[in-house]
């Protein structure tokens, strides 16, 4: 049995399952944020109702809103935070940071864990080493809440090997990007996808993270990589949390198995209006932006801002364009006040925001008049996610991000004068 | 921010486990943003929800939405977000199947949880226009239009179950009442 069906058997009591096999496993972390939260609670109280059978598995970020711009949101979380207090949930309020970030930085995700939630990004979990997985609110509020189990298929295996050294100016967002282009968006509905080879071996924890959260655009169910030194070493730095129960392959095989060489993958930008609408960056050099954001599920990375200060460096931000930054969690935050990234940003003309998801479905922040254009870290590039429908999300790694600040037009940042 | 509906689907059935109607026909990579925009999400009730079901296609397609009983789609359909208003929001607009070549995996199993008829069958795709009748008889697994009839692999008796059930609380509910809650 490979990572995914080793943890399902364990989870489910069964000695071994198999890809098509329907098991009903125990879960050991709900997520939700603000939003997902909310309609949870609201259907577990009004059509199951009693108690949540394990509360120390479940976790709420507010990460939708940091601070509620209208009486409705803050109704919204005021109740939200009373059914987090009444049923004995943790808590993450605003400013804690984005929903995966958070739940990671405080321990609460560990390898070998099964990990459900609402936001279609949840198999991010992946990358620690745990089947993570996306369900409707009706799950969470049916099973997941009052039993504390979910029903999964076991899903086949498609086993992505990556091999080849990039490009200097290619990040591992870049490379993430430029597979959803290959691959295909709805290219592996329902596969358990593993992420594999040299390249991405060798790339550190939060640079592994960029793939399995591409794994939704591609259709999968859940995605992972082999927990390894890398994956044990940041498993180590972080609070102590559940118990660690990493699950190892062995040998069992992929339904099949795809290669990429990445070794000549420039720069990529997502066009609207979906993620897996690629192109180089050279072939799209020149369209303005308004806006430019580091932040999101795929952004407000350490690496993020780091990457952003040394094409700042000596810059400074267009005057026509607002460069937002957004940590990805409070922990990010304090690394980067220390790193001196804050001041290096600011100075240059960036604008720091509360950790959250930022401009995610612009709840918060992020909306744009017809015609704007945003180029930014996130994870979504749908018309009409941020605003108006006739305005653009382009989606790109943080140097080109940067880049295109100071230019105020898409720019590939090794072309920067 | 509307109170829930507290009744299962309102999914119309012609005969015991038989949907069907009119067909309104869309392409592939149908996504949850365009289903029902995400400022939509505080909402859970099907009505309200349907009010904005494609609202990013414009009022003569939702007209058009709402006079059919059946969503015929391509590849990939519901695509995106995880958000079962997706699936909710069709319910609260008349439609009670959504036949398409493939589905994202969120939206079928939020589509089978929430009471929604969701059957891949590409060979009946190929054969809808805009506009035709369409039955789709999920206890047989066959999809009709007009005069011909396409086959699909039956759901499995665990799933059937819930859809029979108007969705999963439905499900897990009349289970309750039976006394099986553990």
């Amino acid at each position: 049995m490979n990572m995914v069906e080793k943890i399902l058997a364990r989870a489910s009591g069964r000695q071994s399952v198999e890809p098509g096999d329907v098991v009903v496993a125990e879960v050991d972390l709900l997520i939700m944020h603000d939003l997902s939260g909310w309609l949870t609670s609201r259907v577990f109280d009004k059509q199951v109702g009693g108690p949540v059978r394990h509360p120390e598995r479940v976790a709420m970020v507010f990460d939708h809103h940091y601070s509620p711009p209208t009486e409705d949101a803050a109704d919204m979380l005021k109740a939200n935070r009373e059914w987090a207090r009444r049923n004995g949930i943790q808590l993450f309020d605003c400013g804690n940071g984005n929903i995966h970030h958070t739940v990671v930085r405080r321990g609460l995700v560990r390898p070998g864990a099964i990990v459900v939630g609402s936001d279609s990004h949840t198999p991010v979990h992946g990358a620690l080493g745990a089947f993570a997985a996306a369900l409707g609110n009706d799950s969470h509020a049916g099973t997941v809440l009052p039993y504390g189990k979910a029903w999964f298929r076991v899903p086949e295996t498609v086993r992505v090997e990556l091999v080849g050294t990039p490009p200097p100016g290619t990040t591992a967002r870049d490379v993430a990007l430029w597979l959803v282009g290959q691959i295909g968006e709805g290219g592996l509905i329902y596969a358990a996808v593993e992420f594999a080879g040299p390249y991405v071996k060798e790339l550190p924890f939060w640079d592994r993270w960029l793939f399995p959260l591409l794994c939704v655009d591609l259709g999968a169910k859940c995605s992972f990589v082999e927990p390894d030194e890398v994956t044990e070493e940041f498993v180590r730095s972080l609070p102590p949390g559940a118990a660690d129960r990493p699950a190892h392959s062995d040998g069992g095989e992929a339904a099949r198995v795809l290669r990429f060489d990445v070794g000549g993958v420039a720069p990529q930008v997502a066009c609207p209006p979906t993620v897996g609408n690629l192109a180089d960056v050279s072939a799209l050099a020149g369209t303005p932006v308004q806006y430019a954001e580091l932040g999101g599920h795929a952004g407000g990375r350490l690496e993020d801002f780091r990457a952003a200060a040394e094409v700042l460096q000596g810059r400074r931000v267009h005057p026509d364009v607002r460069f937002n930054v957004v940590p990805s969690s409070r922990e990010v935050f304090t690394e980067a006040v220390r790193e001196g990234l804050v001041l290096a940003l600011h100075e240059a003309g960036a604008t720091w925001f509360p950790p959250s998801t930022g401009s995610n479905q612009a709840y918060n922040m992020g909306a744009m008049a017809a015609g704007e254009s945003m180029i930014s870290t996130h994870a979504r590039n749908f018309p009409g996610r941020n605003g108006s429908a006739e305005a653009n999300m382009y989606l790109a790694a943080a140097r080109t991000v940067a880049a295109s600040a100071v230019t105020g037009t898409i720019t590939d940042a090794g072309e920067l004068a | 921010m509307s109170e829930l509906v507290n009744e299962p689907s309102a999914r119309r059935e012609l005969a015991k486990g038989v949907v069907g109607g009119t067909a309104i026909v869309f392409g592939d990579d149908v996504n949850t943003d365009v289903i029902i925009p995400g400022r939509y999400l505080v909402s859970i009730d099907p009505a309200e929800l349907a009010e904005h079901a494609f609202e990013p296609l414009g009022p003569e397609l939702q007209q058009r939405l709402r006079a059919s009983d059946v969503v015929v789609a391509g590849r990939n359909f519901g695509c995106g977000s995880a958000r079962e208003q997706a699936s909710t929001c069709l319910i609260g607009a008349g439609i009670s199947a959504v036949v398409a070549r493939s589905f994202s995996r969120v939206f079928f199993r939020n589509a089978i949880n929430t009471g929604l008829v969701a059957v891949e069958c590409p060979d009946a795709v190929d054969a809808v226009e805009d506009g035709a009748e369409v039955l789709v008889d999920y206890g047989a697994g066959t999809v009709t239009v007009g005069g011909q009839s396409f086959g699909f692999a039956p759901y499995p008796p665990g799933l059937r179950v819930i859809l029979e059930a108007g969705g999963l609380i439905p499900h897990l509910m009349q289970q309750a009442k039976a006394g099986q809650r553990g």
